[in-house]
C-alpha cells in the first residue's frame, strides 16, 4: 500500500460512466502514484526568521491549537486554511508544497485568537503572513485584492499624513477595474458630506509638517523593501521539490 | 567489618563507593573493564545534556573522590563469577584474568549500568554498511575532539538527521521500553553542532519528544535559538543515494502525509539503552528478580529503587532502568546508605 496524499484520495470520486449500456459508475481513478517529498529546502524558514514579524515560526511545535480555533473553520469552513499546516510546510522546507495555498495563505482576516492561545508564543498571524509575504515575492502568489488595497492605502496615506477615504476608494476602483454606478456613488458621497466623514478635494485634512515626516517615512519603506528582496535568494525549481 | 562490594564504576557505582567511604565503611569496589568511569568514559562523552556541561567537569569529582580515598579498595579487570548468601552479607568470586580470591562482604551494591543498542540490529538502518551512518557514541567522540567530518571521506557534512528510538519503543528488537535519554541527547548533539557549524542543517526525525520535566527548556532552545528542524515520522530505512555517496532517509512525514526520500550527509541513529552484560550476570549470580525487559527490579520500586527486597543487596544506576547521570548519582548515595544500615546491623 502505498502512502498517497489524503487530499488525492478523500475527495468524492464517484463518477458516472456506462460503458455499451451497462452502467458501471463508481469511484474510478484511484489507482494513484505517490508523490514522494524528495528535498528539504531551509530558505523558507530563514528568510521568513529574519523579518520581524516572522521570528517566532521556530518556536511551532504542531499541536494544531491555532487551527482549531481559527475562524478561517469556525466561521468560514475554510479547511483549506491551516495554519498549523503552513508553518511546518515553511518551518521543514517544503517549498513546493507550501505554494499550492500561495492564494488560500491570504484569507487570514487576523483575529488573533491563535495568537492569544498559543502554548508556545509564536505570533501566529504574523508568521502566516510573513510567510505569504515570501510566497509573493517569490512569485508563487498573485497579488490579491487585498494586496492591492493595501497598496492603494499605504500610497494614500504617504500623500498627507490622514486618509483621503474619498480618493482611496476612486484608486481601489481603478486598480480593481470596477466602476460603481455614479447613481449610487453620489448618494453615498451626499450621505458622508451630511455626516461630516467625507473629507476630499478642498475639504481635505492637512498634517502639519508632512513633508518632513513623509520624507522619513519613504526611505524606511524604500529600505525594508529592499531588505525583504535582498534576503531573498533566487528560486530553484529542484529546490524542496517532489517527484 | 566485612568490606562492602560496590559492583560496578559507573557513575552510580563511584557515587555509591565515596559515600561508603565517607560512612566510614570499608569498601570494595569491583570493575570489569581496566578504568574506572562506566559509559561516559568509556565511549568519550561530550557535553551533558542538558546543561551543556563538560562530562569532565561531572566525572572528574566523581572519580576523584573515589580514586584518592584509603577505604575503597579497587579492583579493576575484575568480575564477581560467584556469589552465596552468608547468614551476614555475602561470600563472592572475584576473577581477574590470571588469579581468583574468595572475599567475605558484608553488604552488596549492583550497580552493573547498560549498554548501548547495538544499532546494527536495525539492520535497515544500514549501520555498520555505511559509514556515515553513525549511534552516539561515535558523535560523542567526535564532538569531543570536535572534528564534525563525515568518515567516508572526511568532508564536513551539510545536512545531518538524527532518528530517534532506535532499539528503543521497538517490539521488533524486543525493547518495547523508552530509553529516556534519546529525545535530550539526540537533541543536545544537533545543538553542540549546531553551535559549532550554524552552516550545518540539523533534522530530528521524532514520533515523540519525551524532554520530560525541566529538559524541555533544551528542546524549546533548540528550535528557538539554534534552529534545528523536527519532522515527524520514523524513518524506515537508510539507503545510499544512486551514484553519490549521500544517504536517503525513506520515511513517511506524518504531518506531510506523504512519503519522503531525502538526501542526508550523515545519520544519526539514537541507540537506545539496554540492560548491560554486567547487569544480565549479576541477576544470575545473585538471584535477583528482573522483570520483562531484563532490568533489575526493585522490591517495591515506588516506596524504595534502591532495595532490592533480597538480604544486604542493593541497586543503584541504570542497573534498573534507563537514568540519567544525576539520578545514577542520586541512587548510588541512597543505595550506599542503605548498604551501611544493613552491614553495621
Amino acid at each position: 500500500m502505498p502512502i498517497v496524499e489524503k487530499s488525492l484520495v478523500e475527495v468524492d470520486r464517484k463518477e458516472h460512466l456506462e460503458v455499451e449500456g451497462i452502467d458501471v459508475s463508481g469511484d474510478w481513478n484511484t489507482f494513484l502514484r505517490s508523490r514522494v517529498q524528495t528535498d528539504l529546502d531551509v530558505r523558507v524558514v530563514d528568510w521568513v526568521k529574519g523579518q520581524p514579524q516572522g521570528e517566532t515560526i521556530s518556536r511551532c511545535w504542531q499541536c494544531g491549537t491555532c487551527t482549531a480555533g481559527c475562524c478561517m473553520h469556525t466561521d468560514y469552513g475554510l479547511t483549506d486554511f491551516n495554519p498549523r499546516y503552513f508553518i511546518y510546510l515553511a518551518q521543514v522546507g517544503y517549498e513546493e508544497e507550501l505554494r499550492r495555498y500561495a492564494s488560500t495563505i491570504w484569507r487570514c482576516v487576523s483575529c488573533n485568537k491563535c495568537v492569544e492561545r498559543c502554548p508556545k508564543g509564536v505570533k501566529v498571524e504574523e508568521v502566516v503572513h510573513t510567510i505569504g509575504t515570501y510566497l509573493t515575492l517569490t512569485g508563487a502568489a498573485a497579488e490579491s485584492p487585498a494586496d492591492r488595497f493595501d497598496r492603494a492605502y499605504t500610497e494614500n496615506l504617504l500623500a498627507r499624513g490622514v486618509l483621503d477615504e474619498a480618493a482611496l476608494f476612486r484608486t481601489y476602483e481603478r486598480l480593481e477595474g470596477r466602476k460603481t454606478p455614479a447613481k449610487k456613488l453620489l448618494s453615498m458621497g451626499l450621505s458622508l458630506l451630511r455626516t461630516g466623514r467625507l473629507h476630499t478635494g478642498p475639504l481635505a485634512h492637512r498634517t502639519r509638517g508632512w513633508r518632513r515626516m513623509r520624507t522619513v517615512l519613504e526611505a524606511q519603506l524604500a529600505e525594508d523593501e529592499r531588505r525583504r528582496k535582498g534576503a531573498l535568494a533566487p528560486a530553484t525549481p529542484a529546490a524542496g521539490g517532489n517527484r | 567489618m566485612n568490606p562492602v562490594l560496590v559492583l560496578g564504576g559507573g557513575p552510580a557505582g563511584l557515587s555509591a563507593a565515596a559515600e561508603l567511604a565517607a560512612l566510614g565503611a570499608p569498601t570494595l569496589l569491583v570493575e570489569r573493564e581496566s578504568y574506572l568511569g562506566g559509559n561516559p568514559q568509556r565511549w568519550h562523552y561530550s557535553l551533558l545534556a542538558p546543561d551543556l556541561r563538560p562530562a569532565q567537569e561531572v566525572m572528574g569529582p566523581l572519580l576523584s573522590r573515589v580514586e584518592n580515598h584509603p577505604s575503597i579498595e579497587r579492583r579493576l579487570s575484575t568480575s564477581v563469577v560467584r556469589a552465596e548468601l552468608r547468614p551476614k552479607g555475602y561470600q563472592v568470586v572475584l576473577k581477574t584474568q590470571d588469579s581468583t580470591e574468595t572475599r567475605d562482604v558484608s553488604a552488596v551494591v549492583l550497580a552493573t549500568g547498560f549498554d548501548h543498542f547495538d544499532s546494527r540490529r536495525k539492520y535497515e538502518y544500514g549501520y555498520g554498511r555505511y559509514p556515515d551512518v553513525l549511534d552516539f557514541k561515535e558523535v560523542e567522540q567526535m564532538l569531543h575532539e570536535d572534528r564534525v567530518v563525515r568518515p567516508s571521506d572526511g568532508k564536513p557534512p551539510r545536512r545531518i538527521a538524527w532518528i530517534l528510538c532506535v532499539g528503543s519503543r521497538d517490539v521488533q528488537v524486543g525493547n518495547p521500553w523508552c530509553c529516556r535519554m534519546g529525545c535530550v541527547v539526540s537533541i543536545k548533539q544537533a545543538v553542540e553542532v549546531r553551535q559549532r557549524h550554524p552552516e550545518i542543517d540539523a533534522y530530528v526525525y521524532y514520533m515523540d519528544i519525551r524532554t520530560y520535566g525541566l529538559w524541555e527548556d533544551l528542546y524549546w532552545k533548540s528550535m528557538q535559538e539554534y534552529g534545528v528542524k523536527f519532522v515527524r515520522g520514523r524513518i524506515g530505512a537508510v539507503t545510499l543515494a544512486e551514484g553519490g555517496s549521500r544517504l536517503i532517509a525513506t520515511g513517511e512525514d506524518t504531518i506531510l502525509s506523504r512519503p519522503t526520500e531525502v538526501p542526508f550527509d550523515m545519520i544519526v541513529l539514537a541507540s537506545g539503552m539496554e540492560p548491560g552484560t554486567g547487569t544480565k550476570e549479576a541477576a544470575t549470580l545473585f538471584g535477583v528478580p528482573v522483570g520483562p525487559e531484563g532490568f533489575l527490579t526493585p522490591r517495591v520500586s515506588d516506596l524504595n529503587p534502591v532495595d532490592s527486597g533480597l538480604p544486604g543487596l542493593f541497586f543503584a544506576g541504570a542497573a534498573t532502568g534507563p537514568k540519567a547521570i544525576p539520578d545514577a548519582v542520586t541512587e548510588g548515595m541512597g543505595a550506599a546508605l542503605r548498604a551501611f544500615q544493613y552491614a553495621r546491623l
